[in-house]
């Protein structure tokens, strides 16, 4: 009896020292300041040589692209798209073509609640040393928005503007899109599970090694202190969400907000809501519809979700909620919220 | 090994596997504790320099790609102080209690209550 305790024990010693020593699956997290803002990798892998050589190559990817659709840089294919405007068109790489036809897309799915041609309108606007364009600035610009005057040669890849003075800005699509990318490369090097962070443009696939899906905090537009940073979570896996809201850039001159989310149509800050989220299975859609339904407004926006099976939390300009069945399911709201 | 083996009692046989679970389950959940962040990292070029909190006031001295930045902690706030970027967007931000501050030029940023959600794995917004 005594024999066959200790053997029992030695046995349970051995299991429980060899449990310790398995390798098991890790998460691993890694940010750089990349595309003029933080950009975060976390990967699941059991090792840390190959989740730290995947993430440096994703890294690559974002950096090389954020270099080529660069709208201040003069350097950026897209700066050479925005010289040759009226005049020539620009060849420019595949990834520089697809951007701009992904957004074309989105302008056309959205009637021009967004749309990549608003540069002349961006330029006029300083928010971080609060100086806001006149009237006339405005209206003398607008003219040079319109996503219909992209010229788009697949073939020979080539994009022309149409008009002299016309300017693409990709701001509200290319970190979406970037994500993607990072993603695909992730994927390519053998990790099946992650998430890819730009400026609040995520991209998760995969889920964690608790096996649970990932939980994507939403921050509240309004918050007030540490305690309310986050108004809902998300739990999701292999889908992507943006948030656009009007506290990310903005200043408040006679008691009004001027934010960064610009009506093409009007040219400025659009009213109607405080921030927008949607969740899509790309983050390029993520990225560039939650600008589009943010600009369109509650109601025409939540039409809009919905139409396109599109997951969005909306807040309106007055605080209220309004959420897609598809989303519901995924959130939990913070209390107080 | 069997003389060893009889020599000991039962009571000194359980103590035995008892550590070895207690010191197994300290490596999971010391490994759990380390991972909830701290109050202030500062990050250049995508690897931290420093780590530290936001309850003591003092300025750090940070080696940027472009040259010494200085950051401050004050009351419960951080800021970037100076820097030798041309566009200073980093010094404009100002005071903050939470989020990032980015100095892109110098490959600086400054991450401060990334800790305090713990069951969030990223936040959009």
């Amino acid at each position: 009896m005594k024999k066959t305790s200790v053997l029992v024990l030695t046995f349970l010693i051995l299991a429980a020292i060899v449990s310790c020593s398995i390798q098991k699956d890790s998460v691993y997290k890694k940010s750089m300041p990349l595309m003029d803002t933080i950009v975060s990798i976390t990967v699941v892998s059991d090792s840390k040589e190959i989740a730290e050589k995947a993430m440096e190559e994703a890294f690559g990817k974002i950096d090389s692209f954020g270099y080529l659709i660069n709208f201040y840089s003069e350097k950026s294919e897209l700066s050479e798209i925005n010289r040759n405007a009226g005049i020539r068109k620009t060849r420019v790489s595949p990834e520089t073509l697809d951007v701009i036809e992904k957004a074309v897309l989105a302008s056309e799915k959205s009637l021009g609640a967004f749309d990549p041609s608003i540069g002349p309108i961006v330029k006029l606007w300083d928010f971080a040393d609060k100086k806001m364009p006149s009237e006339k600035e405005v209206t003398h610009a607008l003219p040079l928005v319109n996503y219909r005057d992209i010229i788009i040669d697949r073939n020979a890849s080539t994009v022309l503007l149409s008009k002299k003075g016309m300017m693409l800005d990709l701001g509200a699509i290319a970190k979406g899109y970037a994500a993607d990318m990072a993603v695909d490369s992730l994927i390519k090097k053998g990790i099946q599970s992650g998430l890819v962070s730009i400026a609040g443009d995520i991209r998760t696939f995969g889920l964690k090694p608790d096996k649970k899906p990932w939980t994507i905090g939403i921050k509240n537009p309004r918050q007030t202190g540490t305690k309310d940073e986050i108004i809902a979570m998300a739990r999701l896996t292999d889908k992507a969400i943006s948030t656009s809201g009007d506290y990310e850039r903005y200043f408040i001159t006679a008691g009004r907000r001027y934010h960064h989310i610009l009506d093409p149509k009007t040219g400025f800050p659009a009213e109607t809501c405080r921030s927008v989220s949607i969740v899509t299975d790309k983050a390029v859609d993520s990225d560039a519809f939650s600008t589009a339904i943010f600009v369109l407004g509650p109601d025409k926006g939540m039409k809009l979700a919905k139409d396109l099976g599109m997951g969005a939390l909306i807040i309106d300009s007055n605080g209220n909620m309004h959420t897609t069945d598809s989303l519901k399911e995924k959130l939990s709201f913070e209390k107080g919220s | 090994m069997k003389k060893a083996l009889r020599s000991t009692t039962i009571a000194d046989r359980t103590l035995c596997i008892v550590l070895i679970i207690v010191s197994c389950a300290a490596m999971f959940y010391s490994r759990e504790a380390l991972s909830q962040g701290t109050d202030v990292v500062i990050e250049v070029s995508g690897k931290a320099v420093y780590t530290t909190s936001l309850d003591t006031n003092r300025e750090i001295p940070v080696e940027g790609t472009q040259g010494r930045a200085i950051v401050e902690i004050r009351d419960g706030k951080v800021r970037m102080k100076e820097a030798r970027c041309d566009n200073h967007i980093c010094l404009k931000q100002g005071w903050i209690t939470q989020g990032t501050i980015v100095c892109l030029p110098n490959s600086i940023v400054i991450i401060t209550g990334s800790g305090s959600k713990k069951d969030v794995d990223a936040i959009t917004g």
